[in-house]
């Protein structure tokens, strides 16, 4: 297998945007383009992670943007895996060269969805579910996560406050970062004030609907030393799956396709969770980052509480988690997230992270799941 | 997907998701019975998820059990607006190593519903499957 590096990396703003779904994506992939370094012809593949283009009237995205890269004869392969098609997109992108397809690849990913309103996306996102047991029987996203989060809070004595904290936290990271949608202080008190979306699941738990675009370059080691000292390495990559509606896992709290693409990408990296200087996770809603935690092996089965009351996971804390913000404060455009989180470890490795720089970081980890976890995957990257 | 269900169902003599709403109608849960292992599963399941095998016998399991867990919700998607707050919950089947979810309606607060309230299956409809507390 050859060996896959990341040489450029480029993101939209995330948020509500005026631009349409192709035009935010196309300011993504020219961005990594031109952080990278090369030509738009260098290109060998492209790879598009998109869940709803329905939205804004494209889908088969990939010929689309292939196109107007100048670059039409190009071969391109659009993906759906909810809100885990960032990270899907990039194992297949990554899968390619590392078994010598191709030497150099485009991955983006993007969502435009905010015009579509909450009565639409709630109701589209639901679909995302394994319909017949959950969407169709009325639970929406935020339900399947707080059915998680009561049975968490129950299991390991938890406090909705707790859940809060994870908020505060991103939401202090997000602060620091020009490209994240929800740009504001909050605190516990704010949080457990907000609006209750689902039992237990406030407003302030859950991650925003956002329109956003995020782009990588993917190449092998020859390609990346060719063009620029400024890349970093893919050293684990890893797929797992969970039984698609809640009702089917034996436990609630845990989420089996994390812990499977987790040992895999470990695994592969010939490295330990403790060995992980950063990582940035899905938590679409607060309990999600708490069960990510434990799942991708930070902290023990319910320790994740005291770990954020701690403060072991802020920016200056034993692991930082979500530096970027996460999808709670940096923003949630679904097909874009785990591709966002791969441009995020970029530029924290290549010493771009500005304000929210985690010191010393040689190793950042990235987990984007789909759905309630019925999907996942899990990246290592290691500076060079 | 029909044309699939069809020839399963004539080849492996098995009811599908048509009797599994018609059994919820009667308070009851279509389950499909692995040959092989005995390990139980929804009717949508179509080789076993323990060993893989593709054989199943229908079983017919009483409807009842306790709240595993559970949301109330208050923005609802499209269809449920009528029906707020109402709960969707996760619920242990009595006697078997089975969870089913499903839509409760009149539920206002977590204190009309603590964990382990027993609760049956009620029909199905428009809502999805139907749970009333016992």
């Amino acid at each position: 297998m050859e060996k896959v590096c990341v040489i450029g990396a480029g993101s939209t703003k995330y948020g509500k945007l005026q631009d349409s779904i192709t035009d935010i994506a196309i300011q993504a992939s020219v961005d990594a383009i031109e952080n990278a370094g090369i030509e738009p012809k260098e290109i060998q593949a492209g790879y598009i992670s998109n869940v709803f283009g329905i939205a804004d009237k494209q889908v088969h995205l990939g010929p689309v943007i292939m196109s107007d890269l100048g670059i039409p004869e190009v071969p391109s392969l659009s993906i759906e895996s909810a809100c885990g098609s960032g990270s899907v997109s990039f194992r297949e992108a990554y899968a390619n060269v590392a078994a010598g397809f191709y030497d150099a690849v485009l991955a983006t990913g993007v969502e435009k969805v905010t015009h579509t309103g909450t009565e639409w996306t709630t109701t589209y996102f639901s679909y995302c579910s394994d319909f017949f047991y959950e969407g169709g029987a009325g639970a929406s996203f935020p339900g399947l996560f707080a059915s998680m989060a009561r049975a968490y809070l129950a299991e390991f004595k938890a406090t909705e406050e707790d859940l809060a904290m994870v908020a505060v936290k991103n939401h202090d990271n997000g602060l620091l970062n020009p490209k994240a949608h929800l740009r504001k202080k909050i605190t516990v008190d704010d949080v457990m004030k907000s609006a209750v979306v689902a039992s237990p699941l406030k407003l302030y738990d859950c991650c925003p609907f956002s329109d956003g675009a995020s782009a990588v370059i993917i190449c092998n080691e020859k390609f990346a030393k060719k063009h620029t000292k400024n890349y970093i390495k893919v050293i684990g990559s890893g797929r797992g799956g969970s039984p698609a509606a809640l009702q089917g896992r034996e436990h609630i709290t845990t989420i089996p396709s994390t812990k499977l693409a987790a040992q895999a990408a470990y695994k592969m990296a010939g490295i330990t969770p403790k060995d992980v200087d950063f990582a940035e996770v899905h938590d679409c809603f607060t309990i999600a980052e708490l069960v990510d935690t434990e799942d991708l092996g930070f902290f023990e089965k319910g320790k994740a509480v005291e770990a954020v009351r701690q403060g072991m996971t802020k920016l200056n804390g034993a692991i930082p988690i979500n530096p970027s913000g996460g999808l709670k404060s940096k923003g949630h455009p679904i097909g874009a997230t785990g591709i966002g989180q791969i441009v995020e470890v970029f530029d924290q490795l290549t010493g771009k992270a500005g304000e929210r720089t985690v010191k010393d970081a040689k190793i950042g980890l990235t987990h984007n799941f789909g759905a309630t976890g019925a999907s996942c995957a899990v990246h290592i990257f290691k500076s060079v | 997907m029909q044309a699939v269900q069809f020839i399963y169902s004539k080849v492996y003599n098995l009811l599908t998701k048509e009797e599994f709403i018609n059994s919820a109608k009667s308070g009851k849960v279509l389950a499909r019975k692995c040959t092989k292992c005995g390990h139980l599963h929804l009717v949508t399941t179509y080789f076993c998820q323990n060993c893989g095998n593709k054989g199943f016998e229908n079983v017919f399991l009483d409807g009842k059990g306790s709240i595993a867990t559970y949301t109330i919700i208050t923005v609802p998607p499209a269809g449920y607006e009528k029906c707020v707050p109402y709960a969707w919950v996760v619920m242990k089947l009595d006697g078997v190593d089975l969870r089913i979810s499903g839509f409760m309606a009149n539920i206002q607060s977590p204190s009309d519903l603590p964990l382990g309230t027993r609760v049956k299956i009620t029909g199905y409809d428009e809502r999805g499957i139907l749970i009333e507390k016992m």
